[in-house]
């Protein structure tokens, strides 16, 4: 019963996880953390936004955490794209909820609406591209202004494929992460570089066995038994 | 049309359906699937439940399973049932018949003609119905007040305009440029040189017609549609015009999207009044409309629905105006508001609405609850509009001056 294929009445489903409360058969973590995944006292849901300047990889980023593909053309995204995806870290399991903002700078003003009760957020510029760092740093201001005080906030230097075309260096970029307490690294989502390192880290630095926040899209903590992740993830394709 | 080596499984006789087994995942353009678990099949399932890939009217390739190809061949038929329909009241009351109606004639004299009132009811029951393919060009561009805009200016306008424009380079053309290859990546014509040429010269073109727009993400996925449709790239611009000048809210699109913002807010109550236990229920949730809405105003719900179904929107858009955007957005929560009010989690609520979206390939389905179910008044909605305007206003000015405000703290 656990091999839902996306035809099977929703509502069906709905009605089986209310019953069984067993959520997490749904959740799968990534191969490799399944191991870890199998035990652990609780599953933490955690909101995580994207933000950064127009074409900067956002998108791509997400992609390839998600799928584990890569897109030589993504489609822009209008408004904001949600994803969810799963990750055992130690002793529990994370569970993003992503939102993949829109990266033009008129869609600014939905922004609030994304990184209020977020519990991470990714900054993403293009290393090719001085302005789309010049963007970065403005959204850092904004999230250190506006957003959630305990936000883990990261900021990614993607497309780090394109060495030959880089006009933001890593030292600047460095520098200026550890003056704003971010934590940085370079990515690239084409050659799957520090992809699931950064999300793996944003996993790991999440304040842990605090009560959830007023906001129910912030992050929520939720008990639940995880067993079960091994045998929904091998029975499927 | 399909290698030899691809297993052919089920041949449509009617309509160049192509069709072949669902392989690789990474062979298809990436559709936004919010949890992907769900997606994962086991074998069982998927031996009842194969996934093809087809391509539709208008050349998109889509996903969906055997069902979904009958109802798209069920919908071809309607298409061509149709198109008799509207060929016959042209051979009957005249080539041209539905410019004298009383939305387009304007003169009131003549617009309280008996047969010009019987007309206009008429038309508006025919275009709920759907526009043939064959005859959008013709009926949009007349109906929708673009012919009438055209012929204020001098003939050669968009060919002097495009001409003019073509070497200059602005922070919009890059962004357009930047976007070209990201409209529709993977269409058999957008996603070629001379489709990626022709969206561009008709979204520069209108970058400089209207500075204050310039060029706005969404407009890109318009534009395509709006090509496909026309099939000549002046009237696509055309109707690009009408529809930001004339159709929809004012600044939908310009510098900070306010029209957008209010618009969203306007759905927003509209679905309190209209789905009040579904609205509390998302509201417990955390669950804002416009999470998923903003797309639908945006790109006209060309990036959501399939594009049969986009266009029979559009149909209605065209000539009932923007309205029916709201009716449409309404539609899809009415459509799933038992599943809806079951969900625990925001992700779950995305996943419904998406999945229901991207799987409404029978437009009268859609349409059937947008139109007849639904209804309000559009005099409430410029009332309401206004409201919002003044609050949507106030919050962007305050935004914008605690921006600013921080800025002058850090450089100090």
């Amino acid at each position: 019963m656990r091999h839902f294929c996306f035809r099977i009445p929703t509502t069906t489903i709905h009605l089986l996880r209310l019953l069984a409360d067993t959520k997490s058969l749904f959740q799968k973590p990534t191969d490799d953390l399944l191991d870890m995944a199998t035990t652990g006292p609780s599953n933490l849901n955690a909101k995580l936004v994207l933000l950064g300047d127009m074409g900067a990889g956002k998108s791509s980023l997400v992609l390839r955490f998600v799928k584990g593909q890569f897109l030589e053309f993504q489609e822009s995204t209008i408004g904001a794209a949600f994803f969810s995806q799963t990750l055992a870290v130690n002793d529990a399991t994370v569970k993003f909820e992503i939102w993949d903002t829109a990266g033009q700078e008129r869609y600014h003003s939905l922004a609030p609406m994304y990184y209020r009760g977020a519990a991470a957020a990714i900054i993403v510029y293009d290393i090719t591209n001085m302005d789309s760092f010049t963007r970065a740093k403005k959204w850092v201001q904004e999230l250190q202004k506006q957003g959630n005080p305990n936000m883990v906030t990261a900021l990614a230097g993607n497309k780090a494929d394109l060495e030959e075309k880089r006009n933001v260096t890593t030292e600047e970029a460095r520098v200026y992460a550890e003056e704003n307490s971010l934590f940085f690294m370079e990515t690239s989502a084409k050659a799957a570089t520090n992809v699931n390192d950064i999300f793996h880290e944003i996993a790991k630095r999440l304040p842990r066995g605090q009560q959830p926040t007023q906001n129910p899209s912030g992050m929520v903590l939720v008990d639940r038994p995880t067993q079960g992740p091994r045998a929904s993830a091998t029975c499927c394709s | 049309m399909v290698s030899s080596t691809t297993p052919i499984i089920n041949q449509s006789s009617i309509g160049p359906l192509i069709m072949y087994p669902f392989q690789r995942k990474t062979d298809l353009p990436f559709e936004i699937q919010p949890d992907f678990t769900f997606l994962r099949q086991s074998i069982h399932a998927r031996r009842a439940n194969i996934v093809v890939n087809f391509q539709d009217l208008y050349g998109f390739m889509v996903q969906g399973n055997v069902d979904d190809v009958n109802v798209l061949n069920e919908v071809r038929e309607k298409v061509r049932e149709q198109g008799r329909v509207w060929w016959g009241m042209e051979a009957n009351r005249g080539a041209n018949w539905y410019l004298r109606t009383y939305a387009s004639s304007g003169d009131l004299k003549s617009s309280l003609r008996f047969s010009v009132l019987v007309n206009g009811m008429t038309l508006k029951k025919l275009i709920r119905k759907g526009i043939p393919p064959s005859l959008r060009p013709k009926v949009w561009f007349s109906l929708s007040g673009a012919a009438k805009k055209k012929s204020t200016v001098p003939d050669s306008y968009y060919d002097d305009l495009t001409a003019a424009v073509s070497d200059k380079i602005t922070p919009a053309t890059k962004q357009i440029d930047h976007d070209l290859p990201r409209t529709f990546p993977g269409h058999p014509w957008l996603d070629t040189p001379e489709g990626h040429a022709a969206v561009r010269r008709v979204l520069v073109g209108y970058s400089f017609r209207d500075s204050d727009v310039g060029y706005c993400q969404g407009l890109n996925y318009v534009a395509a549609m709006l090509l496909l449709v026309m099939k000549t790239e002046e009237e696509a611009f055309w109707m690009l015009a009408v529809l930001l000048e004339n159709v929809l809210v004012n600044d939908c699109y310009t510098d900070n999207l306010s029209g957008c913002h209010v618009e969203q807010r306007v759905f927003k109550d509209l679905l309190t009044k209209k789905c009040p236990r579904l609205s509390a229920h998302l509201e417990t949730l955390g669950f804002d409309v416009s999470l998923v809405a903003t797309e639908w105003f945006l790109c006209l719900f060309s990036k959501s629905l399939p594009s049969e179904t986009t266009m029979r929107v559009w149909d209605v858009l065209f000539y009932e105006g923007a309205k029916v955007l709201f009716n449409v957005a309404l539609a899809i929560f009415k459509m799933k508001e038992e599943e809806l009010l079951m969900t625990l989690y925001v992700g779950d609520v995305i996943k419904i609405i998406q999945d229901t979206t991207h799987n409404i390939f029978d437009p009268d389905d859609l349409l059937t609850v947008a139109l007849d179910t639904i209804s309000f008044m559009t005099t409430n909605l410029s009332k309401q509009r206004k409201k919002q305007e003044t609050v949507v206003m106030e919050e962007l000015d305050q935004r914008l001056r605690r921006l600013n405000t921080r800025k002058l703290s850090v450089k100090s």
